[in-house]
């Protein structure tokens, strides 16, 4: 018997089942989502991508009416178009062809995780502002290279540049970037352990999980930053004088951090020193990935310490924890509760992190579609952003 | 009204509000993942939106935002519109950093409250005003106890780094950026001596040392380069496996052009099992600590930095050697990334004439 004979299935129906509940509605402990709910939906709709229970478990209907609700968050203004995170700031009584205030604009996280959320469900584009995300880009971009969340803010960082390259690959159309700039922001990054910092010196990688809110993990961090500097690097279209996004000395170094991050529990952590999380199994796990080196990595070790992340009602949690009975959506959930529940965040990237490592086992519950570790979404899903999201 | 609301005071019951209107929210029948907001929240953001709708900029507004923000952190729009408030009303910004302080102990991990705090301090009202040094030096021992509840956390470093690089770096304040700095590697070395294992301090290390220019005696670099290996030295000889040191150290030999084998010496001793009459033969060694009493070995990070010594070799005699000690590390001392040791190998040996 292998090794993988001994993994517990993986709970698709549980999974599915605790984002389709996180989709229908959060409780007032969730409140600091609203101010990235559509990083959320995203989250929640890649892992139903993933588990391939989107057409089987959710309406026609329902599909329809939630790409209603992404394309209403499409706001156009004076910095151009992008996607606001929810309507938490819209006016009952606004109208469609409304110009955004200066007090909701729209966030450029929220515009890739919208475009990516409207691959998921199908949707023809035929609604996007192109000139106008071109324009949004431009707006968010600064001297330094690198990019803000919103027009006119400081906050930018590693991983709104990942972002920003993300949209311009969906795109096709990369005028709205200075790519130069941006990839000497994404060196300036680099530390000496061989991952990158949120921005120049800083630590490599990311921060914790909040305690009982992920959001900070999914908003603040967009996970690891050493992943969107790779992603971003490898997005960009190669410039003159610069073909290699790695020399072969950073990529000798890089690859040896990442690996250094797969701890004896099987799960990577984000830093140095710091514990097992299982988005880390995706940051570093498509970190290799995008390296070239795959199978640097234990599969089996990584699929063991998942499969004890899940959680008995379904989802997954950073860690493997007692999980005594709780979960995200519970509204009986007291904010510090537990640390251990599991979110969608954590869920989706440990699916993503699968469909990039399967383990090697009999039980088909651990298969799922190949990944776009450079998209960060399923590839069929990926294939149909790049077909249908550029000017036809 | 509903009953839940006898203990929660509300906008819409307060007559200094009676001018605002409050704008509710629009939402559309079936969205993505709507929240059930408390009664609170949906009062308190009513107005809020009212507020926008009119410009109003009024004093009761900062009030109105940090109920907010209270209730929700990050409410980006909230944070920014209190920022605007703000200056329109030439508010003592001293006051707001003391109310920060409040809020960033409670919500250490929330991204705006250090956002907020970079605003007001690089202010001119703050930072170019008679008490700056004042200020900047109270952020400094701010951070310093945010730290000593979360000596790990990657705002508060960043933030500490931030002060340091845009405040301290440019000449302008003389001396006391010397004392500054100064004092930064004191602190630093009392952080490494509490938990040598926190790997945020050996980074904050890296930069006072290697990315911020450089200080008032430290221009020869030479020494200071040697200061710098022997502190990590010392270090790894405290606890032969903490992986944070040995990244330290490779990062002080990487960034300098260094070569791996200045080191061996140093390193053969951790990567191999203690001999029983070692301690017979032990001769002290200031520039080369030996492994603490007790320490296991031989430890990982030295297997692995003694088979880049090899490598760096190059000869097939060296690569050969460096195969062993990768190959006991893939079947022995750190199976868990046996694959990647397997890897090691296969790279090392295709390099080598057939
Ligand atoms: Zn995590």
């Amino acid at each position: 018997m292998s090794q993988g004979e001994a993994l517990p299935p993986l709970a698709r129906g549980g999974h599915t089942l605790h984002c389709t509940r996180c989709v229908a509605g959060l409780p007032s402990s969730q409140t600091e989502i609203d101010s990235s709910r559509l990083a959320l939906a995203f989250y929640c709709l890649g892992s139903l991508d993933l588990l391939d229970t989107l057409n089987a478990k959710i309406s026609d209907a329902d599909r329809e009416s939630w790409k209603e609700w992404i394309w209403e968050q499409q706001a156009h203004g004076k910095y151009g178009t992008g996607f606001k995170p929810s309507s938490y700031m819209t006016p009952e009584d606004a109208s469609v062809n409304d110009e955004y205030s200066e007090n909701d604009t729209p966030h450029l996280i929220m515009t890739y995780t919208g475009m990516l959320s409207l691959a998921i469900l199908r949707d023809n584009f035929d609604k996007l502002d192109r000139p106008g995300i071109i324009k949004f880009l431009r707006s968010c971009q600064r001297s330094d290279g690198s990019f803000s969340s919103i027009p006119d803010s400081t906050e930018s960082d590693l991983r709104l540049v990942y972002c920003a390259f993300a949209i311009s690959t969906f795109l096709d159309d990369w005028s709205g970037v200075d790519i130069a700039k941006s990839v000497t922001f994404i060196k300036r990054c680099r530390t000496y352990e061989g991952g990158y910092g949120q921005e120049p010196c800083a630590e490599a990688q990311g921060r914790d999980c909040h305690l009982f809110v992920f959001l900070h993990e999914m908003l603040t961090v967009l996970g690891g930053t050493t992943y969107c500097a790779l992603a971003a690097l490898h997005l960009a279209p190669s410039l003159p004088n610069d073909p290699l996004p790695l020399t072969p000395r950073e990529r000798h170094q890089t690859v040896r951090w990442l690996i250094q991050n797969q701890d004896d529990s099987g799960g990577f952590r984000g830093r140095t020193g710091k514990d097992a999380d299982a988005c880390y199994c995706f940051w570093c796990g498509a970190s290799l990935q995008i390296l070239g080196v795959p199978d640097v990595l234990d599969p089996i070790a990584l699929a063991a310490f998942l499969a004890r992340c899940q959680f008995k009602y379904g989802g997954i949690a950073k860690a493997p924890g007692e999980h005594p009975g709780q979960d995200f959506v519970d509204t009986s959930l007291e904010p510090s509760a537990d640390p251990f529940s599991p979110d969608p965040y954590h869920t989706y990237l440990s699916l993503a992190a699968l469909s990039i490592h399967p383990p090697h086992t009999s039980d088909t519950t651990w298969k799922l579609d190949a990944l776009d570790p450079l998209l960060n979404a399923r590839s069929a899903t990926a294939a149909w952003a790049r077909e249908k999201i550029p000017a036809q | 009204m509903s009953a839940s609301s006898d203990s929660i005071e509300l906008y819409a019951d307060d007559p200094e509000w009676a001018d605002i209107e409050p704008v509710r929210q629009y939402e559309n029948p079936n969205p993505l993942a709507p929240i059930f907001y408390t009664e609170e929240y949906r009062d308190a953001t009513d107005y809020f939106r009212g507020v926008v709708k009119k410009g109003d900029m009024s004093p009761r507004v900062l009030d109105l935002t940090e109920k907010i923000i209270r209730l929700n952190p990050a409410h980006y729009s909230a944070w920014q519109y209190r920022y605007k408030v703000l200056l329109a009303l030439k508010s003592p910004l001293d006051l707001e950093l003391r109310l920060m302080d409040e809020l960033a102990v409670k919500f250490l991990k929330t991204y705006q409250v250090w956002h907020h705090r970079r605003l007001l301090i690089s202010h001119p009202q703050l930072s170019s005003s008679k008490s700056s040094s004042f200020y900047l030096t109270a952020e400094l021992r701010f951070i310093a106890k945010c730290l000593v509840v979360d000596s790990k956390n990657y705002h508060t470093w960043s933030y500490r780094q931030w002060l340091l690089s845009n405040f301290f770096s440019g000449g302008e304040r003389g001396k006391e950026e010397e004392e500054v700095w100064k004092k930064e590697m004191e602190w630093i070395e009392q952080m490494i001596e509490e938990d040598v294992r926190n790997n945020s301090v050996w980074h904050h290390r890296f930069f006072v040392v290697f990315q911020s220019g450089i200080r008032v005696g430290d221009e020869d670099r030479e020494v200071v380069r040697r200061r710098e290996i022997d502190f990590a030295k010392d270090k790894i000889s405290l606890a032969p496996s903490n992986p944070s040191a040995w990244n330290y150290l490779r990062g002080v030999l990487d960034n300098n052009n260094l070569p791996y084998s200045d080191l061996s010496i140093f390193v053969r001793p951790y990567a191999q099992a203690r001999s029983p009459d070692a301690e017979a033969d032990e001769v002290i060694d200031l520039e080369n600590p030996s492994p603490s009493k007790g320490a296991q070995l031989p430890c990982v990070p030295a297997i692995e930095f003694l088979a880049d010594v090899y490598e760096s070799g190059k000869s097939r005699d060296d690569i050969e050697k460096a195969a062993q000690l990768w190959k006991s590390l893939a079947n022995e001392y750190d199976t868990i990334r046996k694959k990647y040791w397997e890897y090691r190998i296969k790279e090392a040996l295709e390099v080598l004439p057939a």
